[in-house]
């Protein structure tokens, strides 16, 4: 029973991961460039939820809402200001995500100060499935998840810009040869994955306490689970997300959590020099 | 690496020692002023000294093409190190600190030896997961390395019987060893060796196809930089007396790299600058933490949309002698 347990915990967990990777891939994909600023758009997107929610007293449904649809136009407006220069520039890239890390962190303690905030829960008391308990409010933020990665994945299956997109991830030039124009979709394609970003925060904000050292952790989960699924990989992020939190839950069991952390880090290690791709991830390394 | 940074470097080749000379120079009579004033500014002036040494480390690595995500690690092997053998051996604080060399040339080449496969940014995240594994290890290795709490009451170094314990005696080491390693950084990119270095980085496959071995040299700088980023952990630990795993984090790694890129890659005194202007701030402005971060955030954008070359591509900027193309 004790495994059922860890199983629903794990997979709350996984999701979360899994929205983190997702993007921080998407972004990877479209323009080929390691995002360190992408755990900083989780704790914005629990900043936003937060202020809405509390401050504005909306809905939490339309705060998350809210929250994502600011953080695309943000990230649009972001990568087309200051990323636009160095696309496809791999490494000099990947050092102005840091430094837009480091403004967007140190901005957030500037506004919201050093102190975490936390959240009234949006729904209280718990759902018994057999021995299984799980919080409400976990039912709740799961249920919101999957809903947005329904979404997520009609978006991108069906939709035409959708499409466009996937293309774009898969082969920029192929793709600018059928006549995508890729100034739309740089911004777009940025701003969805960071979308995806505050997202989890706004919908994991409730569970957690609000502050802005809060994007670290995401952001070392998101390379974890990108490396695994392999960089660029949609459906690796979704297996390597899921799978993380359920042996992250499991491992917790039965070592301490600083081993289960080495192990991990060590597995990640040997995946990137035995399988750079990872475990569905195609394309050059 | 942009066209700019590969004209910083052909101009750090063509740098004659009369330019090294009179450099080291400038910066030892710089360096003499913290001495003369008073405590607090040589506690700082030995911070941006054992930077600059750490960071010199990392511009050899990143000149031969690789960015390393990892180097705090490093830091720590001297560091810990240097520390443990002392502790556990009963080995002065020198035999300790040659040891932790070797030990971390070492850690460097085995490594180096797996990982140097991987380019550009996967070599970046194989670092970056390293980096952040040592730290866990150290703080779980609790029964050897006291874990979180870490190393207290680490003794003073000493050379035959003289101990740098006070800080104008460490500050007159640790400037012997930065002066070491920008000879060192200046004397291997005046030499073939260099050449076949900045061969490797600029393009892998016409480097091999000229008969380098991109795999040997990339090993080859990998462990000089992290042989360097040791010796700056071993002086540390001796400096401040105290370790633990919180001060080898990631942002102490992002730190580094921060330093070398606003310094200037692919130059000689690109590390140098970067760590003065990096370390000195935050000592400047101490009362504004988060505005201070904000403007390094800044700083690090426009420098790499405006000064691909860094702060120490300024002077050859303004004299007109490079044009950007």
């Amino acid at each position: 029973m004790l495994i059922a347990q860890a199983t629903v915990n794990g997979l709350v967990v996984g999701l979360l991961y899994l929205f983190m990777a997702v993007g921080f891939t998407l972004v990877f994909g479209v323009m080929r460039m390691v995002n360190f600023a992408h755990g900083e758009f989780y704790m914005l997107g629990a900043f936003s939820a937060y202020v809405l929610t509390t401050g504005l007293h909306l809905p939490f449904l339309v705060s998350v809402v809210l929250t994502l649809v600011a953080a695309i136009v943000v990230g649009g407006l972001l990568e087309y200001l200051i990323l636009k220069p160095l696309r496809k520039d791999e490494l000099n890239g990947m050092i102005v995500t840091i430094g837009l890390a480091m403004v967007l962190q140190n901005g957030a303690l500037l506004v919201f100060g050093p102190d975490p905030l936390s959240m009234p829960a949006v729904i209280t008391g718990t759902t018994r499935i057999g021995s299984i308990v799980i919080p409400n409010s976990r039912v709740y933020v799961v249920v919101f998840a999957v809903i947005i990665l329904a979404l997520l994945y009609v978006f991108l299956r069906y939709s035409r810009s959708g499409r466009a997109l996937r293309a774009v991830v898969e082969s920029f030039q192929i793709a600018s040869i059928q006549g995508i124009p890729a100034r739309v979709f740089y911004p777009l394609g940025f701003g969805l994955g960071v979308g995806l970003a505050a997202v989890a925060g706004a919908l994991m904000a409730p569970l957690f306490v609000v502050s802005a050292f809060n994007g670290t952790t995401p952001l070392l989960k998101a390379f974890i689970v990108v490396i695994l699924g392999g960089l660029g990989s949609i459906p690796g992020a979704v297996v390597a997300g899921l799978a993380l939190g359920l042996i992250e839950s499991y491992a917790g069991l039965f070592f301490k959590s600083s081993t289960a952390d080495m192990i991990i880090f060590l597995v990640v290690i040997v995946m990137l020099v035995l399988m750079p791709r990872g475990l569905l991830g195609k394309g050059d390394v | 690496m942009s066209e700019m940074v590969k004209k910083m470097d052909r101009r750090a080749w063509g740098l004659k020692p009369s330019g090294l000379y009179a450099g080291l120079l400038l910066l030892l009579c710089l360096a003499a002023w913290p001495a003369l004033m008073g405590p607090y500014v040589l506690h700082v002036a030995i911070l941006v000294c054992l930077n600059i040494l750490i960071v010199n480390g990392l511009s050899i690595i990143e000149r031969a093409g690789q960015l390393s995500f990892g180097h705090s690690a490093f830091v720590a092997f001297g560091a810990y190190g240097s520390v443990l053998m002392s502790m556990h051996f009963g080995l002065s604080p020198m035999a300790g600190g040659v040891l932790a060399l070797i030990l971390a040339a070492i850690i460097a080449l085995v490594l180096g030896g797996v990982i140097l496969r991987l380019k550009g940014v996967y070599f970046v995240l194989v670092t970056f997961a390293f980096a952040e594994l040592t730290r866990l290890a150290l703080m779980d290795w609790a029964d050897l390395t006291g874990g979180a709490n870490g190393i207290a009451a680490i003794p003073a170094f000493e050379l035959f019987g003289y101990a740098f314990d006070t800080r104008p005696r460490f500050y007159g080491l640790v400037l012997v060893a930065v002066a070491f390693s920008i000879i060192l950084t200046y004397r291997i990119f005046r030499n073939p060796l260099g050449e076949a270095f900045r061969a490797v980085a600029e393009n892998g496959a016409l480097a091999e196809s000229t008969g380098l071995s991109v795999y040997r040299l990339q090993l080859l700088a990998f462990i000089i930089g992290c042989m360097l980023a040791a010796l700056g952990g071993v002086l540390m630990a001796r400096y401040i007396g105290f370790v633990s795993p919180e001060s080898f984090n990631l942002n102490v790694s992002v730190g580094l790299v921060t330093m070398l890129v606003i310094g200037g890659r692919g130059s000689l005194w690109g590390p140098a600058v970067g760590a003065i202007v990096l370390t000195t701030l935050p000592e400047v402005f101490r009362g504004a933490l988060q505005t201070q971060h904000i403007f390094y955030g800044i700083a690090l954008i426009l420098i790499l949309r405006f000064l691909p070359g860094g702060l120490a591509g300024v002077p050859g900027l303004l004299r007109g002698r490079q044009k950007v193309s």
